[in-house]
C-alpha cells in the first residue's frame, strides 16, 4: 500500500522528532521484498544480533530504539546531536532518513542509495521490524 | 529526454591568500543531483554522477552550462570515469550495471550484472586495464571485469565478502582494489581474475578509496584511521601518515599528475594535499558545512572534488609543475 511519503518526508524533515511515531506502519510493508531491498544496505549494516557492526550500525531490532544508542559505536556528531535531541527510530523516522539521510540528519556519515519508492522503503521498514522491537 | 539546463554557475573565483598558488571555485549543479563522483574528460569536460536524480551531468567549465543525461529507470549512478575512448563510463547501482555515455550523442548503452549471481551488488568505482577492459567493484562482496569490445562480463566474489570499494588502474595497467570492510588491498590476476590480498600495517583501518601514482605506487585512504597510506609493489614496503585534525576521516584520494596526493577529510569539510616530498599537509576547507565530498579526480592543474552534500562541483586550480 502507498502512503502519503512525500509529505510526510516533507513535515519529517522540519520536525523529524515531533511527527507521531504512527505516521507511518511498520506492519504496511512486505519484509520478504524488504529483504531485498536491503541489499542496498547490506554492505554497512547487519540484522544478525551476533554480526556486530559494520561501517554501520547493527539493525537488529532497530525498531523503538534511540538514536546513537549502541554503547562502543562510533557514531557521528551529527547523529549525537540529533539523539540528544530526542530522535528515536520509529517507523516514520526511519522512512525519513531512509529518503535523504542528509535532509533529517546534516552531516550524518551514512550513505545509501536513493531508496525513492515509498514502497520500497516500507518494504524495508518491515524487513528490520522482524527481528522486534528495541527493549532497554 | 535530453535536458539541457543553461545553469548559470557561481563562477566565485575565491582566491587563498596563503596559498597564491591555488584557486577556487564551486558550480552550482541542479538540485538534488547528489554529483557522488566526478571525472574530467582530456578536453576539460567535466561528467558527474548525480547518484540521487539518476544522471550523468556534463559541465563546460568554460561557460558553467550543465547537460543532465537520464540513465534509466531505477539508475543511481556512483562512479564515473573516463575510459580510454573519451567517454564517461559510470558505475550504477540503481540498474546494477556499468554504463557508457557517448559524449557526442548522449546515447546511452547499458550493461547489466549477470543477476542470478547477487541482484544488487551495490557497484561502486570502476578502472579500465591496459587492454581497454573495464573493472569495478561492488561493495556488497563482489569485483569483476567488462570486455566492452565483446561484452564478456565476469564477477568473482570478494575475499572476506562484503567491502569492496575503491579501484584503480597503475600506469603499466594493473587493477588493483581496496575494501572498506575487509580492510584490505588485493591486486587482481588481469586474465584469471584472482585477487591477492595486501594486509596494510593497520588492522581494520577502513581502506576506502584507491590511487596510483606515476610509478605505480598505491595510495589509500582510510576512513577509520583518519590515514592516508601507501603501498610500493616494487619494495613490498608500506608508509602511512596521519591527517591534520583531532579525529580525521579520510574518504578519498586522488594523485594528480605531478604525484600530489589529494584527499577529502569528513571532519574539517576539507579538500586536503599531501606532498609526499615534504610530507605536508595543506587543508582547504569548502565554504559550507556538510560538503560531503566522497571522491576526487582531475587533470594536470586542476583538482576537481563533487560535493554530495551541497549539490556542487569544486574545482581548486594550481600551478603544475612544468614538463
Amino acid at each position: 500500500m502507498r502512503r502519503p511519503a512525500s509529505a510526510a518526508l516533507l513535515i519529517l524533515v522540519t520536525s523529524v522528532t515531533a511527527l507521531p511515531s504512527t505516521a507511518i506502519a511498520a506492519d504496511s510493508g512486505d519484509p520478504v521484498r524488504g529483504e531485498r531491498v536491503f541489499q542496498r544496505c547490506y554492505a554497512c549494516h547487519s540484522v544478525e544480533p551476533d554480526e556486530g557492526n559494520f561501517q554501520g550500525p547493527n539493525l537488529y531490532k532497530i525498531l523503538g530504539r534511540p538514536a546513537a544508542a549502541i554503547p562502543g559505536f562510533e557514531y557521528s556528531q551529527a547523529m549525537k546531536q540529533k539523539a540528544a535531541e530526542g530522535l528515536v527510530w520509529d517507523a516514520a523516522t526511519l522512512d525519513a532518513y531512509i529518503a535523504d539521510p542528509n535532509a533529517v540528519v546534516p552531516g550524518t556519515l551514512m550513505s545509501i542509495p536513493p531508496v525513492r519508492n515509498a514502497q520500497d522503503r516500507s518494504d524495508l521498514i518491515a524487513y528490520l521490524a522482524r527481528s522486534g522491537r528495541f527493549q532497554d | 529526454m535530453l535536458r539541457i539546463l543553461a545553469t548559470l554557475a557561481a563562477l566565485t573565483f575565491l582566491h587563498f591568500p596563503a596559498w597564491a598558488e591555488f584557486s577556487d571555485q564551486y558550480f552550482e549543479v541542479p538540485r538534488g543531483d547528489g554529483p557522488h563522483d566526478v571525472a574530467v574528460a582530456p578536453d576539460g569536460t567535466v561528467w558527474y554522477a548525480g547518484q540521487k536524480a539518476g544522471v550523468a551531468g556534463k559541465l563546460d567549465p568554460a561557460t558553467g552550462k550543465i547537460e543532465r543525461i537520464p540513465l534509466g529507470q531505477n539508475s543511481a549512478p556512483h562512479g564515473v570515469i573516463v575510459g580510454p575512448d573519451g567517454a564517461p563510463w559510470f558505475t550504477d547501482g540503481g540498474q546494477n550495471a556499468i554504463v557508457r555515455v557517448d559524449p557526442e550523442t548522449h546515447s546511452v548503452k547499458i550493461w547489466p550484472l549477470p543477476p542470478e549471481r547477487m541482484p544488487y551488488t551495490n557497484l561502486n568505482t570502476a578502472a579500465f586495464d591496459g587492454k581497454e577492459r573495464i573493472w569495478f567493484t561492488g561493495q556488497n562482496g563482489i569485483y569483476g571485469r567488462l570486455d566492452p569490445e565483446t561484452g564478456e562480463m565476469k564477477v568473482w566474489d570478494a575475499p572476506r565478502g562484503r567491502g569492496p570499494y575503491g579501484i584503480t588502474a597503475t600506469p603499466s595497467g594493473d587493477i588493483w582494489f581496496v575494501s572498506l570492510a575487509g580492510s584490505y588491498l588485493a591486486n587482481v590476476d588481469l586474465e584469471t581474475g584472482q585477487a591477492t590480498v595486501y594486509e596494510p600495517p593497520t588492522p581494520n583501518q577502513g581502506a576506502r578509496r584507491v590511487w596510483s601514482d606515476s610509478q605505480g605506487r598505491l595510495w589509500i585512504s582510510e576512513w577509520n584511521t583518519g590515514n592516508v597510506s601507501v603501498y610500493d609493489p616494487a619494495s613490498d614496503s608500506w608508509r602511512q601518515w596521519k591527517l591534520p585534525g583531532e579525529k580525521p576521516r579520510t574518504y578519498s584520494v586522488w594523485v594528480d599528475p605531478d604525484d600530489k596526493v589529494w584527499l577529502t577529510e569528513w571532519s574539517s569539510n576539507a579538500v586536503v594535499r599531501f606532498d609526499p616530498e615534504t610530507e605536508k599537509f595543506e587543508s582547504f576547507p569548502s565554504n559550507r558545512p556538510n560538503a560531503n565530498v566522497r571522491q576526487m579526480l582531475g587533470r594536470k592543474g586542476e583538482a576537481w572534488a563533487p560535493e554530495s552534500g551541497t549539490d556542487r562541483l569544486r574545482v581548486i586550480r594550481y600551478d603544475p609543475k612544468t614538463d
